[in-house]
């Protein structure tokens, strides 16, 4: 799977736990900072990204993700 | 890193208490989060200015609109109430700063209480609040509260704002602070401002004491602290608030352990602890510590509600003998006397007061006693010019009208006389109402007797610490620092952390310390000489670098008196030395005249992590840390410090010339203390220096330094 693609799901699913268009998503808008996750909402992405991509990932490691690309990157590194 | 804003100076805290429009950055509308409630107490609270709720994931919260980013609010804002988690604080402060907001507070957790990495995170929102000339308080922290009804900013996530009073909180732990909130709710105390600092990355309890200086709302200062970042700092501020507004500060200083003393190599080191010296510089500083939120707040309603004494003499108002003897015994333990009342007064107590009526202080009127009887007999000891204050004690009989005695004696408390009155209704479920009257009518009031005693003479004595003229420490013009620290620069080069005994009296000697003629000796016939030519009784002592407590080893022998006594006693020194420090090199055996009949006091110094250099002055000899009857002074000690340090111990009666003994040369020790305060603040290399004994003679003639030691 490249990259582009990675982005591309990523995005929707974040669209889908924040309640908001994927269009407006930037590829380095910060989930807290630019897009208002809240904790939860941070483990909801977490559990709805390993749902998407059928992958199990380090939690604590996962919840410390800031940006868009920083989890399109920290997604890349469990597929294939 | 240095602060680049002086401490208390140019921070904005105006804007911090009064802001004109307040945004709180990182909210959300999820009820019952920290993000959410602290929105919601401002905006419930009636702050009176516009709030701007800052959320990026919400567009309306609680019918006000959102914004994306604090840049996008177009109006100018003045306060910043950051409540992002703290993973993106910086980006919230940076930009804060770039849309020119001067104050901001940062609630949120995961800073420096979580570690290294949260460390950084502090420092980098100190960097950008330096580089934007902000100021914040925090991070970690509770929020902040201005009861002021020009403002009404309750910018914290308490649960209820407290009333509006003349009592500022400042406070290191934001738990504590909710309970605080809840304990003084129950006695309807009122508070002017409450803060809760955090890890005061920014803004310190120093740069608020300097602010409520200047509070016209704010009479008494309370704080809580974990911590002494700053000790003279902090000491300084104090007393500039002291002596610049006459305002009391009342702390609790939690931390009390005593792990640092225990790896201490002197006696001094193993005396000061990190308590010990905070108490002393607490106290130097003029600041009043409390052991508990009870004790303080006891304090604190008795300074804000009501006159300060102006002297020692109570008057105990009772209806029950039993207490009045127990508010008795308290305030005679608390150094107060009972007041002896006027003929006039005597006359008005027969005049009104039943025939069983105790007219003599503590006053009783008796079980049966109505307000109507406490009227008179608080009003008449009030008015008596031998009365100080009053202290009214009440207990729940069944004829008892409490509300109306309570009626009475706020009446009196608020009759302008210029004294206190205080009042202890003592039960619990009976007493209750009464109690909210005197606590709604700010009548200081108290559980039981013994600490509203405790109370009146805390007041007593704050009274006295503020209009006592403040003696600056003394500086010698004839001391050589430079000599001072070239000896000790010599030892540390040398890879040292001890000072031979020769050395350390050159320290002493450059800064005038007085020391005995000496010699150092390295045979037995050399040591016959040198005791001959000094004059018998002389003193040995074994001189090694290696050997710090001499005598635990069989190094000092006392008072030898002829060639044959010298030699024994030089060769007896050797064998028992060799005996239990085989390892320890001798350099020689020093020979001193020896002083009799002199008194043995010991005199110290040590660094302090907090408050620097730390001077101890008590009694001396071999049994100082069982006896442990010392005081302290944070260097440079003031000349009245110095005064009080020789005066609080037990040694002091001794030396003044208790029974019939000649009195001391007092003067003689306290240049000593003085001389070494001056050599503590010259020589930070010296990390614990001991004067054990300083042997004082009498009045006029001075005394001798007989042992010292010096630790790098």
């Amino acid at each position: 799977m490249d990259r582009q693609e990675i982005a591309g799901r990523v995005k929707k699913v974040i669209g889908r736990v924040l309640k908001m268009d994927p269009a407006v998503i930037g590829d380095d808008d910060n989930l807290i900072f630019d897009l208002g996750a809240d904790s939860m909402q941070s483990v909801q992405l977490v559990a709805s990204f390993e749902q998407e991509f059928d992958i199990e990932m380090a939690e604590d490691k996962a919840l410390q993700v800031q940006s868009v690309s920083g989890a399109v990157d920290f997604i890349a590194g469990y597929l294939p | 890193m240095p602060d680049p804003i002086a401490p208390g100076k140019k921070h904005h805290l105006d804007q911090v208490f009064y802001p004109k429009s307040v945004a709180v950055v990182g909210t959300t509308s999820v009820v019952g989060t920290v993000p959410y409630d602290i929105f919601a107490n401002i905006v419930r609270d009636k702050f009176q200015g516009p709030v701007y709720p800052v959320s990026p994931g919400t567009r309306v919260i609680d019918c006000f609109k959102t914004y994306k980013y604090v840049k996008d609010i177009s109006d100018p804002v003045d306060l910043a109430v950051v409540v992002f988690p703290s993973s993106v604080c910086h980006l919230a402060l940076e930009q804060c700063g770039e849309i020119g907001v001067k104050a901001a507070l940062i609630i949120s957790a995961g800073f420096r209480e979580v570690g290294e990495e949260g460390l950084k995170r502090e420092q980098r929102l100190k960097a950008i609040a330096d580089r934007y000339g902000m100021s914040f308080i925090g991070p970690n922290c509770l929020g902040v509260i201005n009861t002021d009804p020009a403002v009404r900013l309750d910018a914290s996530f308490a649960r209820k704002m407290p009333i509006e009073g003349r009592i500022a909180f400042l406070s290191q732990s934001g738990a504590l602070c909710t309970a605080v909130l809840d304990f003084a709710q129950a006695r309807q105390i009122g508070f002017s401002k409450f803060v809760s600092f955090g890890n005061k990355a920014d803004v310190s309890e120093i740069d608020l004491l300097y602010y409520l200086k200047d509070d016209p709302k704010t009479a008494v200062i309370v704080m809580y602290l974990e911590e002494v970042r700053d000790g003279p700092a902090l000491m300084a501020a104090a007393q500039e608030v002291i002596r610049g507004s006459g305002k009391p500060i009342l702390l609790i200083k939690s931390g009390r352990t005593r792990s640092g003393a225990a790896a201490a190599a002197s006696h001094t080191g193993s005396l000061a602890g990190s308590d010990e010296v905070c108490d002393a510089a607490l106290r130097q500083a003029g600041i009043i510590r409390c052991h508990s939120i009870q004790e303080m707040f006891d304090t604190a309603i008795a300074m804000v509600y009501q006159p300060l004494p102006k002297g020692n003499r109570v008057a105990i108002v009772t209806n029950a003998g039993g207490p009045g003897v127990l508010a008795t015994d308290a305030a005679i333990d608390d150094g107060l006397v009972l007041a002896k009342f006027s003929d006039e007064t005597t006359a008005k107590f027969k005049r009104f007061l039943p025939a069983t009526a105790n007219i003599k202080n503590p006053v009783d009127v008796i079980g049966d006693a109505r307000a109507d009887r406490y009227q008179v007999a608080l009003g008449a000891a009030m008015a008596d010019p031998g009365v100080d204050g009053a202290m009214v004690i009440v207990t729940p009989q069944s004829m008892t009208d409490l509300e109306a005695i309570a009626d009475a004696v706020s009446q009196q408390a608020h009759h302008g006389a210029g004294k206190p009155v205080y009042a202890s209704f003592m039960g619990e479920a009976d007493v209750a109402r009464g109690i909210g009257i005197l606590q709604g009518r700010q009548v200081p009031h108290y559980a039981q007797p013994e600490s509203m005693c405790r109370s009146f003479a805390t007041a007593l004595r704050f009274r006295v610490l503020r209009e006592a003229g403040h003696a600056p420490p003394v500086t010698f013009d004839d001391v050589d620092p430079a000599k001072a620290r070239e000896i000790l620069a010599a030892a540390a080069g040398a890879g040292r952390t001890h000072l031979s005994e020769v050395e350390a009296e050159k320290v002493l000697a450059a800064y005038g310390l007085p020391l005995l003629a000496s010699r150092v000796v390295a045979s037995a016939d050399a040591a016959a000489g040198a005791a001959a030519e000094l004059g018998y009784p002389v003193v040995m002592k074994v001189l090694s670098e290696d050997i710090v407590h001499k005598v635990d080893v069989g190094g000092v022998v006392l008072g030898i008196d002829g060639d044959q006594a010298a030699r024994a006693a030089f060769a007896a020194i050797m064998s028992q030395v060799a005996a239990r420090c085989p390892d320890a090199r001798i350099d020689g055996v020093l020979v001193q005249p020896m002083i009799v009949g002199a008194e043995e006091v010991i005199l110290g110094l040590k660094r302090d992590a907090s408050f620097g250099p730390v001077v101890l002055f008590g009694l001396g000899g071999t049994f100082v840390e069982i006896l442990r009857d010392v005081s302290f002074g944070i260097a440079p000690v003031p000349a009245d410090r110095v005064r009080a340090m020789v005066r609080e111990t037990r040694a002091y009666p001794k030396l003044a010339g208790a029974r019939g003994q000649k009195p001391r040369d007092i003067a003689g020790v306290e240049a000593c203390i003085q001389r070494l305060s001056q050599l503590g603040v010259d020589c930070p290399q010296i990390k614990e220096l001991d004067i054990n004994p300083l042997l004082v003679l009498n009045e006029g003639e001075g005394g001798f330094v007989a042992d010292a030691r010096i630790m790098l």
